[in-house]
């Protein structure tokens, strides 16, 4: 997700972890750690032209 | 010959009908137990103020289904027009309002045109102002440099084209705007029967 908004023109990508996101049924949560499955916070900026 | 652009077709026709069905179940059932946690719980897990959630219908609190809070660095400002990703019952939208105020624009885009009506109501009730549209993330129905904002709250991991809705939020953004999202990544790619599987998939 990262890359793509990079890829797409954005600049100043940020992110950052949810601390306190987990999925409510426990095999469901299983399964996201497995994926390394997590809740991030992202921001970016789409730059005046110069 | 199996053509797999009309697989995929298929399978994002088939997503979309889960996505509407679940996020209905949501907002129709908020006391019912899903993959993810939600309502007012869940807001207050994501920091969301409390003062906010006393403000807001209770119902629009209640189907809160988001990921995060993307309105801690979402900055808001004063007349600032917002773009809301995926709308849903409308409490990040009912927020944003409050915070860009009177001279501000905050545009809720959803696939169901129930919750849009839904996340209006909510809007109207709690004295605030928003429009909904009926659309997909991946044809965003807004003109180029239209917005100043775009937040959503675990909607863009829904959709198997991500590249295009990136390239639809700088699309819909004006030079100088920015986008202030909380979503779900994953670090390894989800196996096929994952990928495949509508439910699994709109959890």
């Amino acid at each position: 997700m990262f890359r793509l908004l990079e890829e797409t023109g954005f600049s100043r990508v940020r992110s950052a972890v949810v601390p306190r996101f987990r999925f409510r049924k426990e095999s469901t949560q299983n399964s996201a750690e497995a994926y390394g499955v997590k809740a991030v916070m992202m921001t970016a900026l789409k730059a005046v032209p110069a | 010959m199996i053509d797999p652009a009309s697989v995929q077709a298929s399978l994002e026709l088939t997503l979309k009908d889960e996505i509407v069905r679940m996020y209905q179940e949501v907002a129709n059932n908020p006391t019912g137990e899903f993959h993810f946690f939600h309502g007012r719980d869940a807001a207050q897990l994501f920091g969301y103020a409390p003062e906010w959630l006393d403000r807001a219908p209770a119902s629009a609190v209640a189907s809160f289904a988001g990921v995060g809070n993307p309105h801690e660095r979402s900055n808001l400002q004063p007349g600032e027009a917002v773009l809301d990703l995926g709308s849903g019952a409308g409490l990040d939208a009912i927020i944003a309002s409050w915070r860009v105020g009177a001279t501000g624009r905050v545009v809720g885009i959803d696939l169901n045109p129930a919750m849009c009506l839904k996340a209006q109501a909510h809007a109207t009730a709690s004295g605030a102002t928003m429009e909904c549209q009926e659309g997909r993330m991946e044809e965003i129905p807004l003109p180029d440099a239209s917005v100043d904002v775009v937040i959503s709250n675990g909607v863009i991991n829904l959709s198997f084209r991500k590249r295009r809705v990136v390239e639809e939020m700088f699309r819909v953004l004006r030079p100088g705007g920015r986008i202030s999202i909380t979503d779900i990544v994953s670090a390894k790619q989800l196996s096929q029967s994952i990928v495949n599987d509508p439910k699994l998939w709109a959890s």
